[in-house]
């Protein structure tokens, strides 16, 4: 789901970059507006780095198998430290295993962390109107993990079949971006399952994850 | 997984010893510059100087190209595209579909620039430690936030790879195995089980870091020295990436 180096015209870059450096500016500002800013980096690094790796985890699809985005989760744990994070695991993508590119980075932030901020909201929305219920939590962890990727997906597309090449045959873009979307709806689904789960195990195991009090605490 | 980006960077060579500040600034200027080149004409110049360049840090071919695998298939699929759903003048038809002339140059720029590129990626992060391109970004000018997230994410993504690995191995041993969608249960509890580690490992890390006085205003040492023949050589590079861009516009 990252654009690489080479592929996108210069002029297209440098949009994604003023884009990506209004957001990170933004969440910094949200960011430092807390008491200790710097409290929270240890733990949106190390969350940073565990998303870097579950993106190891390939999930199979007889014949084949796949690896997750998990947008709507980075949305929900990380907070305004989703936009950062999300640049921060472009870079070492770009640099690591070359997904994506260095001159693409502002792109592929505005693809990844538009809707992890996005799902930020519906998560902090969400988790105010429901209860403890499993039910409840699992349908809002379905919503942020299908909105996450669907979105995601959906700018991913835009982007590469508007900006590749004017010279593309309008109704065959048109095609295309059809049949990609609708080529990752199964993917959205996974997603959107993947993510409730996760989302229940967290509430369940570690509730703090999620910004919540510990069961132990609130017990006592 | 060899996965650390600067595995060579003990060498001793011209682009080793470059100093990384100038280093950095040359070598992205010259990746931006590559990334604006839309001329056919210019692929020659793009070429060459990837290819002195990367000759020049003697990394070995083969540390290049495993670089240019992973991406390779991403890049394969959408030149097909370009080939056959672009407009122009058709070339030669292969069934029903046409490849044609605009097409097919497009695909043969996107494909030489997307390999120049990679190639100064692999130069400028191969040839220096990793520690020293963050200080680099910032004292060019990277948030102290973001800086500071960065060391830290780049310090546990080998570890919590590592309890990945481990973890799945444990779960072989046990006798599972990822077979159909079934298992996605399974798998979620992992890398939920991943998070929870991490985050309990960030507790301790904030403690033991707040012991050795972390939370005082940040400071970054800047111990960079450039001399005269690390100038020369930015020069160098800058006109390049100069030059390319200039004939991009005149051309």
């Amino acid at each position: 789901m990252h654009i690489p180096d080479g592929v996108l015209p210069t002029s297209v870059c440098a949009a994604g970059y003023a884009v990506t450096g209004i957001a990170v500016w933004y969440s910094l500002r949200k960011l430092n507006k807390q008491e200790d800013p710097r409290k929270d980096i240890p733990k949106a690094s190390l969350v940073t780095a565990a998303f870097f790796v579950t993106s190891w985890i390939h999930i199979p699809i007889p014949p084949t198998s796949v690896h997750l985005m998990l947008t709507g989760l980075l949305g929900a744990l990380l907070g305004y430290y989703a936009y950062p994070a999300a640049v921060i695991a472009l870079f070492f993508q770009a640099v690591m295993f070359q997904h994506g590119g260095l001159t693409t980075i502002g792109v592929n932030a505005v693809i990844l962390g538009i809707p992890a901020m996005l799902c930020h909201y519906i998560y902090s929305y969400g988790k105010g109107i429901i209860n403890d219920s499993k039910v409840k939590n699992s349908i809002l962890g379905l919503i942020i993990g299908v909105t996450g990727t669907g979105l995601s997906v959906f700018i991913w597309f835009l982007i590469l079949i508007n900006f590749i090449s004017a010279n593309l045959n309008a109704s065959a873009e048109r095609a295309a971006i059809i049949t990609g979307t609708l080529a990752h709806v199964p993917l959205m689904a996974l997603e959107g399952v993947f993510t409730a789960f996760i989302l229940v195990y967290l509430k369940r195991v570690k509730p703090e994850l999620l910004g919540e009090q510990s069961n132990e605490n609130s017990a006592g | 997984m060899k996965i650390a980006l600067d595995s060579y960077h003990g060498m001793n060579t011209i682009i080793h010893r470059w100093e990384p500040r100038t280093k950095f600034i040359a070598l992205m200027l010259l990746i931006f510059a590559f990334s604006f080149v839309k001329n056919i004409e210019l692929i020659p110049v793009m070429i060459i100087s990837s290819f002195i360049l990367y000759t020049l840090s003697r990394l070995p071919f083969s540390f290049l190209l495993s670089r240019l695998c992973l991406p390779g298939f991403f890049i394969f699929i959408m030149l097909v595209l370009l080939l056959f759903l672009s407009q122009g003048t058709v070339l030669f038809k292969i069934g029903p579909l046409a490849v044609k002339k605009e097409g097919l140059s497009l695909a043969f720029l996107i494909a030489v620039r997307f390999i120049c590129i990679i190639t100064i990626v692999t130069i400028l992060f191969a040839t220096s430690s990793f520690v020293k391109i963050i200080k680099v970004m910032r004292s060019l000018g990277l948030p102290p936030l973001l800086a500071e997230m960065m060391t830290f994410t780049y310090r546990y993504i080998f570890e919590i790879g590592k309890d990945l690995m481990t973890m799945l191995d444990a779960m072989k041993i046990r006798g599972f195995k990822a077979r159909s969608l079934k298992d996605v249960s399974t798998l979620s509890s992992l890398a939920g089980t991943i998070f929870v580690r991490s985050y309990d490992q960030s507790d301790r890390v904030y403690s033991a870091m707040v012991l050795r006085g972390y939370g005082q205003p940040a400071s970054f040492e800047e111990d960079f020295q450039a001399k005269k023949s690390d100038i020369a050589l930015m020069i160098i590079v800058i006109l390049t990436a100069c030059t390319l861009t200039l004939a991009q516009i005149f051309l």
